[in-house]
């Protein structure tokens, strides 16, 4: 018993110290000036309300865009694949760029997830007792954002590119050349 | 049966038998806690929570959230020919376009200076 003690409070004492490691590592890796800091503990409290209106604005934004996306795939893109080949025509490019725009759906999904999370935790520090962490806070979220709108461009291309194709199946149709 | 009896029998019972009742109740806290921490882990992780307009905060903003019903299928059975082509067209412009003239989490909203957190000039 006494053995088992000595290992958890070990273990403890080992995860704590990496954890106060990683914190100190994250805190030194952004200098600030002594002006910037005062002006970012200044001025948090009013960003923080900006911020938490984007995320409610953002939050709303990601319900609607989600299901438009998702209603691309499942009610229109896969079934004109399905019924291409029930009528035994060629759509091989139009069903990969389908699976393409499945599959970054699915990263647009996880970079919500991930924007969302870093954008709460920005929301929650107290930013008038840790200008810096705020800061780099804000920083990382911003990157995550970032992602999140280069994926949501991704999929429009991917949408641009469905339409190409299939204007061009259209048109081998008309000429009889599919 | 005598009350002599009882008193050894009642000795005779062990520990656990003398606090099931005990034993039983903290089990069942115990369990309903795992329970309540999975699920939270679930509805965290799992992307729900970040959907979820019910949460506070989101007061405000929460009738913004569009009812998307008036989506409609293309059928996935039938012909190809010019009219199924034209109607998936048809179908398929109108939602792009939607798509296209919403916002996507672009502009220059979270920029430092936006927001007042940007370094400030340094003085000559």
């Amino acid at each position: 018993m006494n053995r088992l003690t000595m290992v958890f409070f070990v273990s403890a004492a080992l995860v704590l110290a990496a954890l106060c490691t990683a914190g100190t590592s994250r805190a030194q890796s952004t200098t600030l000036s002594e002006e910037h800091i005062s002006k970012i503990r200044q001025n948090c409290v009013t960003a923080q309300t900006t911020l938490s209106q984007l995320h409610a604005s953002d939050g709303v934004l990601r319900v609607n865009l989600g299901p438009m996306y998702e209603n691309m795939s499942t009610k229109l893109m896969a079934p004109l694949n399905s019924r291409i080949a029930l009528n035994r025509y060629q759509g091989l490019k139009l069903a990969a760029t389908t699976l393409e725009y499945d599959r970054h759906f699915g990263v647009f999904r996880s970079s919500y997830i991930q924007y969302e999370k870093s954008m709460s935790n920005t929301l929650n520090i107290n930013c008038a007792e840790n200008p810096v962490a705020f800061y780099e806070s804000v920083q990382a979220t911003k990157e995550k954002r970032l992602k999140l709108h280069e994926d949501t461009k991704t999929l429009v291309t991917l949408l641009a590119a469905y339409k190409t194709e299939f204007e061009d199946f259209s048109r081998r149709f008309e000429e009889g050349t599919l | 049966m005598t009350e002599d009896y009882l008193h050894e029998e009642g000795q005779a019972l062990g520990r656990w038998q003398e606090h099931k009742f005990m034993v039983l109740i903290g089990l069942t806290i115990t369990v309903s806690m795992l329970l309540v921490s999975l699920s939270l882990w679930l509805y965290n992780n799992s992307g729900a929570a970040q959907l979820d307009l019910s949460r506070p905060g989101y007061q405000e903003v929460r009738d913004q959230a569009k009812k998307t019903t008036d989506f409609s299928t293309f059928s996935s059975s039938g012909p190809i020919d010019a009219e199924s082509l034209k109607e998936f067209r048809k179908m398929y412009d109108e939602q792009y376009g939607r798509i296209t003239s919403t916002q996507n989490f672009g502009g220059d909203v979270m920029n430092d200076s936006s927001l007042g957190i940007d370094s400030p000039p340094v003085a000559h």
